[in-house]
């Protein structure tokens, strides 16, 4: 039998429940990491729980304006089973955790007429100026990863429109201690080079931009040293000695695309053969491999379908090819995307990696972004003369194949942290980071926009599909207009002017 | 030439001791300018009276004395030479005189405290500890000289022979608690921490190699001391591509700091190739690494560098490969007993399977015991799909995961759709098996439609309302009966389950159930 749960059933359970007179919110308490990265934003840890009564006004929810919230965000779902097992009991709780931010019922912002808080730019931008200053030690687990966090905060930034440019000095002169003789970027300094270190620090300096920051980049020893990784198989290994999954197959393709690389294999790569082979040769096949059962992708051929390695697959084959060639050709669309709108909860709103795991703010990039490439691939290229949010094919709504109202309000109500501290989380109980501000914006920005694929040049190689990424306006637009993030590139993810630059920087220059 | 005195200076210089009973000193600095009065008896009635206040006998001693000072005495004639020495002699002033103190020669210690305002005790307790280790310091560059001599071979004479320098255990052990001693003190005495492996003589030859951030490096670590000074040996000894058991044990301490550092994880798999260390003794301590840092990714693609590397040196021998099945399978399921969806665990689980050529019952019983555990379990789903489908005993190579293969044999697909459907009905709104049960009968080439009846007990009076009211048990039954009406051709029906699950049963899925219904058409 179904067990249909009440909102007022789903409050019960809540555990950290106040009264709506009490001066604390209702977050649960702060954990022992959070009191850690709460001393790196330089805060007093009680404004994690608690804000200034100036900041806690009338609760707006309850004003008169207020739209009635859907159920949909309020209420458990409609059919549980009652077999509980671990799964179904962090389950339950993760929704228990996100009901009373979804409901408005933590008087600590003030929220607009449809129950969402407002996206807290400035200090959103703070906190990622931050995490580009000197960091304390513990920070010591990001230490081979530091171009990472490079990206992470500059692509953060650019989404939330703060100007970069007074960074491009500091991070060439970054970018070059991290740089290996041998071709590629390392995590740190002297560390080996990494094909993720590679790819993030590359759209690091894409996204500060300008001659100087380009030129850094040693592309001949890259090209070089990505022949090395290229394996048989079609895939990449992500360091010379590492692992080859399908993270090494997008990062090598944005690299060769963004980059201007020659596609020549040399001989000595692990992958020579007589046939001539080139360093895409395989690489859609190496992809299809990884679809599974599920219908999403997996890390390596015959794993367990994640939203991480679906964005991967989707974002290299886009790269290979305009999507509606590629996508069809080397995957099951339809399992595709069968799998990847079940990655959407209800009453969360958020996305979850794999089935039955719990939503996580970051899977709104992961998954999010599959979506404006999955429209890509099903409408095809269009016309610029049509209205951008009506599609050519009316016959199926490419835009809202996924809720976009509800991702918007998991990332406004529960990804936000809206204190002091300011940056985007997992989901409420876990603390701001880097990673999770970058990855919870970017599936902001492709929820507030619409994608289109205006034209490619046939099926060769190397031929940029353009795109066109423009504001939806679709309603109901459950935010302030003041709150759209701006666009980015659906398939590189830094800001499409930034994308072009340095694509025709390097198409426009012979040699290396 | 210095007046001629009767002796009052002394008398002078020792009243007012007798108004004020000396104080004993607390200090070293008041020891000290005790000492500076005591040896220049008249320097006090100087400052306090000024030389004309003075009595004439104190100002003449007091004016004797600046020619006590080296040398001065020879300024004067012989004469007045022999008078002043006599007038010494009368006014019993001490032939040598401390120097005046400066109060700020002490210098402060670790706390900022001035160490002239030590206790007499305390600044001997200070003093034997910068004597002792000053000599230990001498020890060690002995102990450091011995050695060099003994790599150098160098004898010395041992009553008529000559005897090579040796350096045995016993000198290095005595050497570490050395240094060990010589880094308290001066942890003690100055705060000054002394990095471990300056402590341990077997780096001596070691140069750090530091890291230099350039200026205005972003997103720059203030690492800590330990990590900054292993990394800086790390930097050395991978430089001159040494392949050694220290660099092995520097790697491991890494490792410890920072388990996501992958540089010094393939170096590490570069020593252990290089010493040809036995894979087991490697695996065992990698199991406590894994269980100590879960998450961690580098462990995986270590343990499979390791595996790939020892494999074909037992590949001749089916009573090890065994072995290392059963000792691998027992490890993962430690680890799946912490986190029984890691990824990486079950990832290297698939790698295992295929490369050990484990597509057998223990494998399928050891899923089904997580899967008793949590029926919820996707990972352990998708590995027993990849263990019933991908055995190349019956699995077309290339296979795509989601069309039929023909090989897989009809009892392996039976067996599967029965397991599915025996999960599902324990949690029927449990996603996994749903889709393990498609999975399972498109791979057979099964229609859908053969699970029709077992799908449509959890739906009841579909779009019904009233009396017979519409009950949907599991929304996913839902899902895949629109594909089985469909493959069926009822179109309206498919529709209409696609309809209710944007209506009611999935809401949140909305605009992909009408683009279901779209793809009816």
């Amino acid at each position: 039998m179904p067990i249909k749960t009440s909102l007022a059933r789903a409050r019960q359970r809540i555990p950290h429940k106040e009264k709506p007179a009490a001066p604390k919110s209702s977050r649960p308490g702060p954990t022992k990491s959070q009191y850690a990265q709460a001393e790196l934003a330089g805060q007093d840890f009680n404004s994690l729980t608690a804000r200034s009564p100036a900041h806690s006004p009338v609760h707006e929810s309850q004003g008169p304006n207020m739209i009635p919230l859907n159920p949909l965000f309020t209420d458990y779902p409609p059919i549980r089973d009652r077999l509980a097992t671990a799964s179904s009991t962090v389950q339950d709780d993760t929704v228990a955790e996100c009901l009373p931010f979804l409901a408005g019922d933590v008087r600590t912002v003030p929220c607009n007429e449809h129950g969402v808080p407002r996206l807290d730019r400035q200090r959103h931008i703070k906190f990622l100026r931050k995490n580009l200053g000197k960091l304390p030690g513990r920070f010591v687990s990001l230490d081979a990863s530091r171009p990472w966090l490079l990206y992470w905060c500059l692509n953060g930034l650019s989404l939330l429109g703060a100007d970069v440019s007074d960074y491009r000095v500091d991070l060439i002169e970054t970018a070059r201690s991290m740089q290996n003789d041998t071709g590629g970027f390392g995590g740190g300094i002297g560390h080996d080079s990494h094909l993720a270190c590679t790819y993030a620090m590359v759209l690091a300096l894409a996204i500060v931009g300008g001659e100087d920051a380009y030129e850094v980049i040693d592309r001949r020893a890259l090209w070089r040293w990505l022949c090395t990784l290229k394996q048989p198989d079609g895939g990449f290994r992500m360091a010379v000695g590492g692992e080859v999954d399908i993270r090494g197959a997008y990062c090598a393709a944005v690299l060769i695309t963004l980059l201007n690389l020659p596609l020549d294999l040399l001989p000595g790569s692990p992958a020579w053969t007589e046939d001539g082979p080139n360093l895409f040769t395989g690489l859609g096949g190496y992809v299809r491999r990884c679809q599974t059962f599920e219908g999403g992708i997996s890390a390596q051929p015959n794993g367990e379908a994640h939203g991480a390695y679906a964005f991967c697959a989707l974002g290299c084959l886009a790269i290979l090819g305009a999507p509606h060639r590629t996508f069809t050709s080397f995957l099951d669309v339809p399992r595709l995307i069968s799998w990847l709108s079940s990655r959407q909860y209800a009453p969360e709103g958020g996305y979850s990696g794999r089935t039955n795991k719990l939503v996580d703010g970051c899977y709104s990039h992961w998954v999010g972004c599959c979506w404006p490439l999955i429209e890509a691939s099903l409408a095809g290229p269009s016309s610029l003369m049509f209205d951008v949010n009506k599609t050519k094919n009316s016959n199926i709504d490419v835009h809202n194949l996924y809720s976009r109202e509800g991702l918007i309000r998991y990332i406004l109500c529960c990804a936000q942290d809206q204190s002091k501290r300011g940056g985007m989380r997992d989901k409420p109980s876990k603390s701001s980071d880097a990673y999770h501000t970058c990855y919870v914006l970017s599936g902001l920005s492709s929820a507030q926009h619409v994608t289109r694929l205006l034209a490619s040049d046939g099926e060769g190689l190397m031929t940029h599909s353009k795109y066109d990424v423009l504001p939806y306006t679709g309603s109901p637009q459950i935010y302030d207009e003041e709150d759209r993030v701006s666009a980015t590139d659906p398939v590189y993810f830094i800001p499409e002017g930034k994308r072009k630059d340095i694509m025709s920087y390097f198409l426009s220059k012979p040699g290396f | 030439m210095p007046p001629k005195n009767k002796g009052g200076g002394r008398a002078k210089a020792a009243e007012p001791a007798q108004q004020e009973p000396p104080k004993q000193p607390q200090t070293v600095r008041e020891l000290e300018w005790q000492r500076y009065y005591d040896t220049n008896p008249h320097q006090k009635a100087y400052e306090e009276l000024g030389l004309h206040g003075m009595t004439p006998a104190d100002r003449q001693a007091y004016l004797n004395q600046e020619y006590l000072k080296p040398g001065a005495a020879k300024t004067l004639s012989n004469k007045a030479q022999k008078e002043l020495w006599k007038q010494l002699n009368e006014s019993n002033l001490p032939l040598r005189s401390l120097p005046r103190p400066r109060d700020s020669h002490w210098g402060r210690d670790k706390n900022g405290r001035d160490i002239g305002d030590y206790t007499i005790e305390e600044y001997g307790a200070h003093e034997a500890k910068t004597t002792k280790l000053l000599n230990l310091f001498f020890q060690s560059q002995a102990f450091k000289s011995k050695r060099e001599k003994a790599s150098n071979g160098d004898g010395h004479l041992v009553g008529d022979t000559v005897q090579p320098f040796t350096c045995t255990e016993d000198d290095f052990e005595r050497e570490k608690v050395r240094r060990k001693e010589m880094a308290d003190l001066q942890q003690d005495l100055y705060s000054v921490k002394t990095d471990p492996y300056a402590l341990d003589p077997e780096w001596d030859d070691v140069v750090p190699i530091p890291q230099v951030e350039p200026e205005g490096a972003l997103a720059a670590i203030a690492y800590p001391d330990e990590y900054a000074e292993a990394m800086s040996y790390l930097r050395a000894v991978m430089a001159v591509k040494e392949h050694t058991p220290r660099c092995l044990r520097l790697t491991e301490r890494i490792i410890s700091l920072n388990p996501a550092h992958y540089t010094v994880w393939l170096y590490r798999f570069s020593i252990v190739k290089a010493l040809n260390i036995a894979i087991p003794d490697d695996i065992e301590w990698l199991n406590e690494v894994s269980l100590t840092y879960i998450k961690n990714y580098q462990i995986w693609n270590h343990r499979q560098l390791l595996l790939d590397h020892y494999y074909p040196t037992i590949v001749t021998s089916p009573s090890e490969v065994a072995a290392l099945g059963d000792s691998e399978r027992q490890f993962l399921e430690r680890m799946l007993e912490e986190d029984a969806k890691n990824y990486h665990v079950w990832s290297y689980r698939q790698y295992l399977v295929r490369k050990l050529g484990l597509w057998d019952e223990e494998e399928r019983q050891s899923i089904e015991a997580l899967l008793d555990e949590d029926v919820r379990n996707n990972s352990a789903w998708s590995h027993r799909f990849f263990v019933a489908f991908s055995d190349p005993a019956h699995a077309t190579p290339g296979s795509h995961a989601t069309e039929p293969d023909p090989r897989v044999p009809a009892g392996v697909v039976d067996r599967e759709v029965a397991y599915a459907q025996a999960k599902i009905l324990l949690a029927p709104q449990n996603q996994s098996p749903w889709n393990y049960l498609k999975g399972a009968l498109v791979k057979g080439g099964r229609k859908l439609g053969s699970v029709r009846e077992f799908s449509e007990q959890f739906v009841t009076n579909l779009g019904g309302v009233g009396d017979a009211e519409e009950e949907v048990r599991s929304s996913h039954a839902l899902d895949l009966l629109a594909d089985i009406y469909k493959e069926a051709g009822e179109k309206e029906k498919a529709d209409l389950a696609l309809r209710r699950l944007g209506e009611k049963w999935d809401r949140i899925r909305k605009g992909y159930w009408e683009y279901r219904r779209k793809m009816l058409e």
